[in-house]
């Protein structure tokens, strides 16, 4: 953080703003790409959920969600997600992308979900927004 | 080729210093953010992806903007600020723009002088300004990038915590912007209020940024 020499840096300088505007422009990538691929994932979520595909649903889910649902109800992931009590979000209203987490607003639910080698995965479902900043209160969750 | 690398030493060995240390950085930066993805539950990332990513250049360029803000304010504030007996100061008597003869522009350029220098106009205008515009350039297009690189970041967490993402507008009125910001500052003011009183009274031989070793504390603006 030392100020160094002015003559030091002036020959730098156009070549450092191009170093900064492609960060900028390189960061910006492809969010369109994954907000398409995050909510097509969320809209699977929801039809699995309407056709009661549990083992579907878990395959749908996020690992840490999948092992942590199990855990608690102490049996499999698909009759631990059957017996959920998770709401029919219905259409995609939202989608808010950011890196490789996303947040889906349905129209009755709000999904989280986060990117995976293959592809995006529901880390938190059943999920209601709470006052004051607080994380939502969701149904199922992982970690 | 050698007499080129000895006529720009300085800026060769800080280019390769630069270019090392961002190399460390990404790479200690990328094995934290997936210690945090692992903490999480989460896919780890390549390299390739996390140099693109918003957390890696919201830590970049949140030390850049102090560093070309530093640059500007004291590029700047010195043709009005004085520090007596320090060389990074002028002397006393030359506060302020100093006269076109001094400065060595219009009539008073000479034959080596850059061309501008002897233009009118607009041309003086800039060049007479273009260090600081430069550096003011950059500053704020690193701030820029930080504000809009750090709520893209700042909402990657929100999300990870199953919290809701904020705006632009939210995120440079939060804590988490100013927090990034003025920490850099911080020490970017120090270091040069440090610099400039430091240098009055202690030396470093054969350092143009040090006055000669034996120059008195009083002696203002002599470069060693």
């Amino acid at each position: 953080m030392y100020r160094g020499s002015v003559r030091t840096v002036r020959r730098t300088g156009t070549l450092i703003l191009a170093s900064l505007l492609g960060l900028a422009l390189g960061g910006c990538g492809s969010a369109g790409e994954r907000s398409v691929d995050a909510s097509a994932a969320a809209t699977e979520f929801e039809r699995l959920l309407s056709s009661a595909d549990f083992k579907g649903l878990c395959a749908a889910l996020a690992p840490e969600t999948r092992s942590e649902l199990a855990e608690s109800e102490k049996t499999s992931c698909a009759e631990a997600i059957a017996a959920q009590d998770i709401p029919f979000g219905g259409a995609v209203r939202k989608v808010d992308v950011y890196g490789r987490q996303a947040r889906v607003v349905l129209e009755s639910d709000t999904l989280f979900l986060s990117q995976f080698r293959d592809g995006w995965k529901v880390v938190a479902a059943g999920c209601t927004p709470r006052s004051g900043g607080l994380p939502y209160q969701c149904t199922i969750k992982g970690g | 080729m050698r007499r080129f690398v000895r006529e720009n030493g300085l800026t060769l060995s800080f280019g390769i210093a630069f270019l090392l240390a961002l190399a460390g950085h990404a790479i200690a930066g990328h094995t934290e953010f997936n210690n945090q993805q692992a903490a999480d539950g989460l896919a780890q990332i390549g390299l390739g992806d996390y140099l693109m990513s918003s957390d890696f250049a919201v830590d970049v360029t949140e030390n850049w903007q102090s560093e070309y803000l530093q640059f500007f304010l004291y590029i700047t504030v010195t043709v009005w600020l004085l520090q007596r007996g320090s060389p990074e100061s002028k002397e006393m008597h030359k506060a302020g723009k100093e006269s076109d003869k001094e400065q060595r522009v219009g009539r008073h350029a000479r034959e080596d002088s850059p061309r501008w220098a002897g233009a009118g106009g607009m041309r003086q205008a800039v060049f007479s300004r273009s260090l600081g515009l430069v550096m003011g350039t950059i500053f704020v297009l690193s701030w820029l990038v930080q504000a809009t690189a750090g709520v893209s970041a700042y909402n990657e967490q929100q999300l990870r915590q199953l919290q809701a993402p904020i705006s632009w507008g939210a995120y440079v009125g939060s804590a988490d912007f100013w927090s990034r910001t003025l920490q850099n500052w911080q020490s970017e003011f120090l270091a040069v209020a440090s610099m400039a009183i430091l240098s009055v009274y202690l030396r470093q031989r054969g350092s143009p940024e040090s006055k000669p070793v034996g120059a008195p504390h009083s002696a203002t603006g002599v470069e060693g």
